[in-house]
């Protein structure tokens, strides 16, 4: 699986969205309801332990993580 | 030689004289020094003259993202002899064109232009109007004609009919406040201001004028950083925040969210204000072993006031279960509890907060009959003009003459800060295709909102929860909705609210 499918499994399993056919990699995850605020750091805490990496306050700042596809970017930044 | 400031322009003028090029504000992109937010914000007035009709009856929206830039606009607005009004970005379209309407501006200020294509609006994007020629003798023209009793900003909040009222709030009333805050707390050229409020929730009053006036160093904290708390403490950190005023609920996340704990490095706070909704002691008291030396001040104030009514600087030690007071008025202000037959209360009779003072509203704009009836005369005063508001807080006064806040006389509530009329949230329900009524609750313990729909459809939560954004703002997005196929009545017909608390919250 590639970054974007892994934090898409996770996140599905994470917040029980099920086959929902609204849902994919370029939804807004917050604004269309799909995850709540809290939601957020577990995402967060998911992609930094499992990539061994540090999403720091000036990442969160400075670029918009709010689809799957945009916290894969930052992620795959992150590896190099 | 001090000169008498009677604007919030005033109180600009004095900081770039007096600070010039320290760094006044930072954001996410940059930093702005006290001469050059002058300079700018006179362009700003510039153009809004030459440009647009703005003048004391003719407000100016501004619609920004929390950002430097917006408080050059709203100083810019005000340069050009009108109140701001500030807007939240995210606002659901038939608010915004609810607020147009009762506002009648002369023009809206924003960094993206096309959220008003189809409005009723002269919409004036940021970069045009602060590239702009600036024009000191007509902005000097401008300001003869606006007096320390003319309004400065307008501020949005919850009505319970669904239309939202624009409290009216004077120059008067920011000046007051501003010198109120100087004379109380230690806030100086050496504070270092994190901003937690949003621009169009009014203790942003706080953290925009006290930084005017004394010279302290804001940084306004970009929003999302307050859904990751470390993330929140390493910006806290790098930045060297000392001072902070913030809603409880931000407070309380981050005491249960275990950062304040432990062996974590921590900024140098030395004062933390909070204000906007009841701050329980049991997650105040982590703060205050996780600060020991802050001064930490519980404050209260409707936004019918400039901010602030009554404030309590916590001293002694208090139980988890205990209840924080909301202190005494400020010095500008007055607070008086009167029960239900206008009279004052005594020690420990609870009744209704009623609050006056210099820092007390104008009214709602555009709106008179709303005004009279929340802004009355003080019952208790036959002799001269006094107006008092009526909160709607019902309260008591302890034996040390602290106020205790107890709870509401009506359906309003506080959520995560946020002022709401459940009646409101109602109203938009009740405009859903397939929702026939609809009932709101508030759960006192788990603070969350249950909507009741009656409803012959399925209701998908998700999808009704995304139709309600198009009508009130997220905050007030309920957690909880149960639909059912008939709501259960009283004898006289209304919905059974009670039977609906007991079998389901």
């Amino acid at each position: 699986m590639n970054i974007s499918e892994t934090i898409s499994e996770f996140v599905k399993n994470q917040f029980e969205i099920g086959d929902d056919p609204d849902f994919n990699n370029d939804v807004h995850l917050f604004n269309e309801g799909f995850v709540d605020s809290f939601g957020a750091v577990e995402i967060i805490h998911f992609v930094e332990t499992t990539y061994n990496i540090q999403i720091t306050q000036k990442d969160i700042t400075l670029y918009p993580m709010n689809t799957v596809n945009e916290i894969a970017a930052v992620v795959e930044q992150k590896l190099g | 030689m001090n000169k008498m400031i009677n604007s919030c322009t005033a109180i600009l003028d004095r900081a770039a004289e007096k600070f010039g090029q320290k760094t006044a504000f930072c954001d996410k992109d940059g930093e702005i020094s006290f001469s050059d937010l002058k300079s700018r914000a006179l362009k700003i007035g510039t153009y809004l003259l030459d440009n647009t009709g703005a003048s004391k009856t003719r407000p100016v929206l501004v619609c920004m993202e929390k950002s430097i830039n917006s408080v050059v606009s709203f100083m810019g607005a005000m340069y050009a002899g009108a109140p701001y009004v500030p807007v939240d970005c995210n606002i659901p379209r038939t608010r915004l064109e609810k607020t147009i309407e009762n506002l009648k501006p002369a023009a809206v200020i924003t960094d993206t232009a096309s959220r008003f294509d189809g409005f009723d609006i002269d919409a004036v994007e940021f970069d045009t109007a602060s590239e702009y020629c600036a024009d000191e003798e007509k902005i000097s023209r401008a300001l003869m004609s606006v007096c320390d009793l003319d309004p400065a900003y307008i501020m949005y909040t919850s009505g319970s009919t669904g239309v939202p009222k624009g409290v009216t709030i004077s120059h008067r009333a920011v000046i007051d406040y501003t010198l109120w805050l100087n004379d109380t707390f230690d806030i100086d050229e050496t504070s270092v201001i994190g901003m937690q409020s949003a621009f169009h929730f009014d203790n942003s009053v706080f953290d925009m004028f006290i930084t005017l006036y004394t010279g302290a160093k804001n940084y306004i904290i970009p929003e999302i950083l307050f859904m990751y708390p470390q993330k929140l403490i390493d910006y806290m950190n790098e930045n060297q925040i000392n001072t902070i005023f913030w809603v409880p609920t931000v407070m309380i996340s981050m005491a249960n969210s275990s950062v304040l704990s432990g062996d974590n490095t921590l900024p140098p706070l030395r004062l933390i204000l909070f204000a906007g909704e009841v701050m329980p002691n049991t997650q105040l008291n982590i703060w205050r072993k996780a600060f020991p030396d802050a001064v930490y001040v519980n404050m209260y104030g409707p936004t019918e006031v400039c901010d602030i009514a009554t404030y309590y600087i916590v001293e002694c030690e208090f139980e988890n279960h205990e209840t924080l007071p909301i202190g005494k008025p400020c010095a500008n202000m007055k607070a008086i509890i009167l029960n239900d037959k206008d009279e004052l209360c005594g020690i420990g009779e609870q009744g209704e907060l009623c609050i006056g003072g210099s820092a007390l509203a104008l009214g709602y704009w555009n709106a008179p009959e709303l005004t009279n009836k929340a802004f009355v005369q003080n019952p208790l005063n036959k002799y001269y003009h006094e107006k008092i508001y009526r909160t709607g807080d019902l309260v008591y006064k302890n034996d040390e003459g602290n106020i205790i806040f107890i709870g509401r006389a009506d359906t309003q509530i506080k959520l995560r800060g946020n002022r709401i009329e459940l009646g409101d949230l109602e109203s938009a329900a009740s405009a859903i295709d397939g929702v026939n009524s609809s009932c709101a609750l508030f759960d006192c313990e788990k603070q969350e909102i249950v909507l009741f729909l009656e409803s012959d459809e399925e209701i998908v939560q998700r999808k009704f929860k995304l139709a309600l954004r198009q009508y009130v703002p997220a905050y007030m997005i309920p957690s909880k909705i149960v639909t059912m196929s008939a709501f259960p009545h009283t004898p006289s017909g209304k919905i059974d609210r009670v039977l609906l608390k007991n079998n389901y919250l």
